[in-house]
């Protein structure tokens, strides 16, 4: 045993969360080729592409047509209103990343013909209701990347 | 294409274990053997493995000849894993009866395991997140909780279902699992107990939903043929079916209607050549409370938006319309993802041959489905077993 060293090492290191467990996507155009979609958003505009040879529109948005393969796609604009066809609040069990915003609402939005999951912003869960109109939030993260989000129009409105 | 059977099979205990992933796999490897006197590790010539993470949850890839390794299997026809997250060891069975069947493989192994327990269990969370279309719905914090939550919300939205009536699957499920050995949970749970419990996403409370479970399973496959060299009772895979729609959200034209299961049910019953009063054993996904309720339905044992009054009649137990998990089902057993078809199959396998505890026994059962969703529900696989 006497000729066993033992030692203590440390890593000291600070690990960032990293890109693999970032769960926003990369939006430039080094990183994809749907930067439009982000572009869109930041100017307030929810889009995704649409096919021109099959006049399908496809969600998420696509480079190339799922339908029929034709990669002639065209954006277009989903508008900024929607309502709520399901929810739930995030109580417990939310992954890295969510865990200080618990808790928090999940929504599907109905927008365009299209369901979609979203987050709903300001909202408490006892406050919503199926049927519920929801409008358009764009949030930007500190590396100045964006996603969108729904939050409740209140009936005042 | 060669019929095929399933001759026999091991698995660990699941729940929370003091043991490692590579425990687990030496673990359920050495129940598999034993319990096969005839058969040795050198004639596996097949090896699928059903892992749905593990890159995730133990940080190690190239998992397929790491259980060859620990198993002591030298396969020569296939190697490989299979994924198809919360459906991944009925992937693995899949692809070993293919392999069977096609000719090219004559002892194949479909194994199955999951270590899930983190020190950190946002991390797992992080792992079942990513399950989901991690760009366009993981990233809106949506998970299987908050998913199936919406689903039931709906359920009840359209058809009245009630959050007593879900609690009685729990009930039904936890009472088969106190007679499962291998089962995360053996206690007993009330209606009360489950409406009391802590609330994960509403809907549905904490005994809605299964758990996080570490567990590993294996069987052996051969040509029916060669199957009475192993054992004088196997079980025959005798049809399957699977349907899908993609993977994102968007893909869904309704939450309370799961096409590709109805599908994959019509596949199923015609590949077997029966009917729905066929099936004497019913190991159904159930994952949460509602999915079951939902599976009444779309298998076709009651009418749309009648499941919550199918459990409530009693009619899923042993003795109704159709034994729905004597096993004790992902509610009871826990859901250790790449094991959980593998156990399925296992247990379907003992109950035909009389070997699981007379509470839960479906006496004189022939024929028996398994069946696994994944992700939101967009993907449906089925298994059909007879003796």
């Amino acid at each position: 045993m006497s000729e066993v060293e033992f030692g203590k090492i440390k890593r000291s290191e600070t690990i960032k969360l990293p890109y693999m467990l970032d769960f926003y996507p990369l939006e430039d155009v080094k990183n994809t080729r749907i930067s439009q979609f982000f572009k869109n958003l930041k100017e307030g505009h929810l889009t995704t592409t649409k096919c021109r040879k099959c006049t399908k529109l496809l969600w998420p948005p696509r480079i190339v047509c799922p339908n029929c393969l034709s990669n002639e796609l065209e954006w277009v604009d989903l508008g900024t209103e929607g309502e709520l066809y399901a929810f739930t609040e995030m109580k417990l069990g939310a992954p890295l990343g969510f865990v200080e915003d618990v808790p928090f609402c999940i929504g599907i939005v109905k927008i365009s013909d299209l369901l979609t999951s979203t987050r709903i912003d300001n909202a408490k869960y006892n406050e919503l209701r199926i049927g519920d109109k929801l409008r358009l939030k764009v949030v930007e993260l500190e590396d100045g990347r964006v996603f969108y989000r729904f939050k409740k129009v209140e009936s005042k409105e | 294409m060669r019929k095929v059977a399933i001759v026999g099979g091991g698995a660990t205990k699941c729940g929370k274990r003091e043991a490692s992933w590579r425990d687990l796999v030496q673990e359920a490897g050495k129940a598999m053997f034993e319990r096969l006197g005839n058969l040795s590790p050198k004639d596996v010539d097949s090896l699928i493995v059903g892992a749905a993470q593990p890159e995730r949850f133990v940080f190690q890839a190239h998992v397929a000849p790491m259980v060859a390794e620990c198993l002591g299997v030298t396969p020569r026809k296939v190697l490989a894993r299979a994924e198809l997250m919360c459906a991944s060891g009925q992937a693995a069975i899949r692809y070993a009866w293919a392999c069977v069947a096609s000719g090219l493989s004559d002892v194949a192994v479909a194994f199955g395991v999951e270590k899930m327990y983190m020190p950190d269990m946002a991390e797992a969370q992080t792992n079942m997140t990513c399950v989901l279309d991690r760009e366009w719905d993981g990233v809106n914090g949506l998970s299987a909780p908050p998913f199936f939550a919406m689903t039931a919300q709906r359920h009840m939205h359209e058809y009245g279902t009630t959050k007593e009536q879900m609690a009685l699957v729990s009930v039904k499920n936890h009472h088969y699992s106190t007679m499962n050995p291998l089962a995360q949970f053996q206690k007993e749970v009330t209606a009360e107990d489950v409406l009391k419990s802590v609330m994960i996403a509403p809907p549905l409370q904490l005994l809605d939903c299964s758990g996080i479970t570490d567990g590993a399973a294996g069987v052996v496959l051969v040509p029916a043929e060669d199957a009475k060299k192993y054992t004088d009772t196997p079980m025959y895979i005798v049809g399957s079916g699977q349907a899908s729609i993609g993977n994102a959200i968007g893909n869904l034209s309704s939450l309370t209607e799961w096409v590709p299961l109805k599908m994959a049910v019509q596949e199923a019953l015609k590949t077997a050549h029966i009917t729905l009063d066929d099936i004497d054993i019913a190991e159904l996904h159930d994952c949460f409370t509602i999915s079951e309720i939902m599976e009444y339905e779309a298998f076709g044992w009651c009418d749309k938006g009648k499941g919550g009054r199918f459990i409530e009649e009693g009619q899923p137990y042993i003795g109704g319309r159709v034994a729905v998990n004597p096993r004790g089902g992902l509610l009871g057993c826990g859901h250790p993802l790449g094991a959980t078809a593998i156990l399925q199959a296992l247990d379907i396998l003992q109950q035909f041959r009389g070997e699981v505890l007379k509470g839960r026994h479906v006496e004189g059962a022939e024929t028996a489905v398994a069946h696994n969703l994944s992700g939101p529900a967009n993907v449906h696989s089925i298994m059909v077993y007879s003796r």
